[in-house]
């Protein structure tokens, strides 16, 4: 009973984490048409930035959530302005930057903090008893945070003028341009949040495994499978996607080895798009 | 009967875009095909040319059921068609992307093309002869090593007819051929469809513009997908169906 | 972006064919001043990604970018390795039995992802490319799995001279064919499609019958640069055919120059090249690894094959404006 709880939590936990990586993704995919090679990179640089405040600096843990937050936002302005826009409608060229980009951030942390696998200690350490059932209070508070942001980000969307400029330009790019809608802008908005949201995730994933220099890679390749899954467009689908990705990452290592979850992984993903190659919930791309 | 379409219906979600249209086209005739702004005439095209499948209904080019085809293969049977949104190979010049559509006459093979036979090189010959001429015919000569993404919209629109006629069609579908063209364009392309005319080639043809419905044999009216009028151009300027769609306050430009 | 090289301008063809011609004869008389085998070895390594990189270019051109083209090369590695390994079969059978599995395999995943377009595409594709290491290691009794397969023979006992002709060989036949495929008919149609998909199916292409082909072509080349590579260093790793020896190859063809048939050997040789020379840098190299990617995407739009005539315009250009300036 409890291993069968703790999994959920873990599935839980996962999916959370992979959806506020994946939306990112998504966001800059749909709404600038980037794949940006260089969003798993951010993630672990927002969870090095986190350590540093906290375990180098001694700050308090949560306060250095925030600064890796708050700083890796801006970090995504800045690269919206001169990384992406420069090469805006080329495709070729906005890839080469992006992979220009992770190389520089993995190498700046290898170089400065080492390949030692180093590790956040726990935001909220310890065990909660829920009765006869020992649940690791880190995960469940992972799961909370993600859950409480991925809500959040909902409400801006659903709300917020740019939140619905947003979704506009995400489901129908040339039609948002002709209604006045500012891409840069919004561009610029979504590549600061989706930054910010990955910032949160590689601090908190750092807190509960650990963080290493190329972290990034497996969560880039764990956010391009939700965006196939869900299809390009639709933010709504990147979250059914990462309940699916995080519920087979959480249950299937329970069963049979990494490689055969990531077989398994393959599979799926082959039979959804043979039956629908736009995904879930995607849009045409033309 | 070179083309007919029975029956013809097309649903997107639960809107009808085509509710049982039957229209023909005899050999080599030229039939007119008006209808207000989203009538459903791209949507006809589409169904007939393969690029959409029909809900329910048949289409039959002379005598052989078409219906549900894929796009090259009905290309293969001799329908050429152009587009009204002008796609083209923006990166050919005017005289490769021509060349280029030559694919399925004279066709050549795979390895032919590779190992460079002297069939596949007479071959090469003939499409460069034919691609000149159709390119003179249409007053495109000059522009020929022009990029086609840098061509004045005019003349991308005969380069797509210039296209379409690469494939040697016996049946032409021409979607708003004079759309956005001077009178100069429009002289040349007139001359085009006459000399298809000519050569025996049917065309079905979409036009808002009335300087081109009188080159046609027959013309039929569609509104909301569903065909209100077929016959000569005087019979249908009076009809009644066709006066309340075109001045009835809806549609028209 | 991908203009066509259908007219080839006859001055160009001449300076194209001179260009050719040199590089080979140089390649060929390079054993003659270079004696470390290091080097030697880093060069028969450029040969083997030339082909890699010029193979998933035919790949590009019939629009569609494939982020997983490692995952193929190991295919053809561990086809020839395995066999080569565990049924003492020559090299010269497996090479071409590895290309071909190679092929086979591509045609299959391409006619399964024929309907993605574009961007869906390259994401399925890189996902491919990762999935395949996962299928490796799932037979890992064949393949060795995460630790690798040892012990493949090697040719020419290991020469690296031998190997290097050898590599030669296999590269001037590869890119050989590639370039005839490129510039006859065949060609035209890939780029057609590349261009319009619509506009190519309505003159009778078999839009989806050539991106297979494309798929099948390309990928038995990089199969057959996998599969030469296996016999030559002998161990096969997972981080030899990861997304990052992906990432690698795209990378080579686009800062190379996409547009260009010589763009992925330019591009593959300064990226192998320069790097090796400083290598001395250690764990810095990546940072000049990407220095000249964001030089070659700011300064040079057409990739590093269009620097010459970049060069030329520019000289040409200055000379006009000292004229323009003389009183």
């Amino acid at each position: 009973m409890e291993t069968v709880i703790n999994t959920i939590i873990g599935a839980l936990v996962l999916s959370s984490m992979y959806i506020l990586v994946a939306l990112g993704f998504a966001l800059l995919l749909s709404i600038m048409g980037v794949l940006n090679f260089a969003h798993g990179a951010i993630y672990m640089v927002g969870g090095y930035i986190c350590y540093q405040f906290a375990v180098e600096f001694g700050l308090n843990q949560w306060l250095s959530l925030l600064l890796s937050t708050l700083i890796m936002g801006a970090f995504g302005v800045l690269l919206e302005r001169v990384c992406f826009r420069p090469f805006y409608g080329d495709m070729y060229r906005t890839i080469v930057m992006t992979i220009a980009i992770v190389l520089v951030l993995e190498t700046t942390v290898n170089v400065l903090v080492g390949v030692h696998i180093r590790s956040l200690p726990a935001f909220v350490p310890g065990i909660i008893k829920a009765g006869a059932i020992s649940l690791s209070a880190e995960r469940l508070v992972t799961f909370f945070i993600g859950g409480v942001l991925l809500l959040g980000l909902t409400l801006f969307i659903k709300k917020a003028k740019a939140g619905q400029q947003m979704l506009a330009v995400s489901q129908e790019p040339e039609g948002a341009v002709l209604q006045g809608i500012d891409i840069f802008r919004i561009s610029a908005v979504a590549c600061a949040m989706g930054c910010a949201l990955a910032a949160v995730a590689g601090s908190l994933m750092g807190a509960i495994f650990e963080l290493s220099p190329f972290m990034g890679d497996y969560m880039l390749v764990k956010a391009i499978q939700l965006v196939i899954l869900s299809g390009i467009g639709s933010i709504g689908g990147v979250l059914a996607g990462g309940l699916i990705v995080g519920s087979i990452d959480a249950v299937l290592p329970l069963f049979a080895s990494g490689a055969v979850t990531q077989a398994v992984g393959l599979g799926i993903i082959i039979v959804l798009l043979l039956i629908r190659p736009r995904g879930l919930f995607g849009r045409e791309v033309t | 009967m070179h083309l007919e379409v029975i029956g013809l219906t097309k649903f997107f979600g639960g809107l009808a875009a085509i509710n049982d249209i039957d229209i023909h086209v005899d050999h080599g005739e030229i039939v007119g095909l008006i209808g207000p702004n989203g009538a459903g005439k791209t949507t006809l095209f589409n169904l007939i040319t393969g690029f959409l499948r029909p809900t329910k209904g048949k289409i039959a080019f002379e005598g052989k059921d078409i219906t549900g085809k894929k796009p090259h293969l009905i290309a293969k049977l001799g329908i050429g068609r152009t587009f009204q949104l002008v796609p083209l190979f923006a990166d050919f010049s005017v005289l490769q992307n021509v060349v280029a559509s030559f694919h399925l006459r004279p066709r050549s093979r795979v390895w032919e093309a590779f190992l460079n036979t002297g069939t596949y090189r007479r071959k090469e010959e003939y499409i460069l002869k034919r691609s000149e001429e159709i390119l003179l015919l249409l007053g495109l000569h000059e522009v020929k090593n022009v990029l086609a993404k840098n061509l004045p919209h005019g003349y991308q629109k005969m380069l797509g007819m210039a296209r379409a006629l690469a494939v040697d069609p016996t049946l032409l579908l021409l979607d708003e051929p004079i759309g956005g063209m001077n009178a100069n364009e429009i002289v040349f392309t007139r001359a085009a469809i006459e000399k298809m005319r000519h050569q025996g080639v049917s065309i079905l043809l979409v036009e808002h513009n009335m300087q081109i419905m009188d080159i046609c044999d027959r013309v039929v009216v569609i509104n909301f997908g569903q065909k209100i009028a077929d016959g000569t151009l005087s019979e249908v300027r009076e009809n009644e169906k066709v006066i309340r769609a075109y001045f009835g306050g809806e549609g028209a430009a | 972006m991908i203009e066509t090289e259908i007219s080839l301008r006859a001055s160009g063809r001449l300076a194209r064919i001179v260009a050719y011609t040199a590089v080979l004869v140089i390649s060929l008389l390079l054993p003659l001043w270079i004696r470390s085998p290091y080097l030697i070895h880093v060069f028969n390594l450029t040969l083997i990604n030339i082909i890699a990189a010029s193979s998933l270019r035919l790949i590009a051109v019939s629009g569609q970018l494939s982020l997983g083209h490692a995952g193929f090369m190991s295919i053809g590695a561990y086809t020839a390795g395995g066999l080569a390994k565990h049924l003492g079969w020559a090299a010269w059978i497996t090479i071409p039995v590895g290309a071909v599995a190679t092929m086979i395999v591509a045609i299959l995943v391409g006619y399964l992802f024929v309907r993605l377009r574009a961007i869906y595409f390259s994401m399925v594709s890189l996902f491919f490319g990762i999935g395949v290491l996962a299928v490796n290691q799932v037979c890992e009794k064949f393949t060795g799995g995460y630790a690798g397969l040892i012990g493949v023979p090697v040719m020419f006992a290991g020469s690296k001279v031998q190997n290097y002709y050898f590599f030669i060989g296999l590269t001037v036949f590869s890119l050989l064919a590639l370039y005839r495929i490129e510039t006859c008919r065949i060609g035209v149609t890939l780029k057609a499609i590349a261009q319009s998909h619509l506009v190519a199916s309505s003159v009778g292409i078999n839009e989806a019958g050539y991106r297979v082909f494309a798929m099948g072509v390309g990928c038995f080349f990089v199969g057959l640069s996998g599969a030469a590579y296996a016999h030559y260093f002998a161990v096969l790793s997972h981080s030899s055919f990861n997304f990052l020896a992906s990432v690698n190859m795209l990378v080579y063809v686009l800062v190379g120059g996409i547009g260009s048939f010589a763009g992925p050997i330019v591009g593959t040789t300064v990226l192998i090249i320069i790097p090796e020379l400083f290598r001395m840098l250690k764990a810095y190299v990546p940072y000049l690894f990407a220095a000249i990617m964001i030089i070659v995407i700011f300064v040079m739009p057409e990739g590093l094959v269009g620097l010459p005539g970049q060069i030329i315009s520019w000289i040409k250009g200055s000379r006009e404006r000292k004229d323009t300036h003389a009183p």
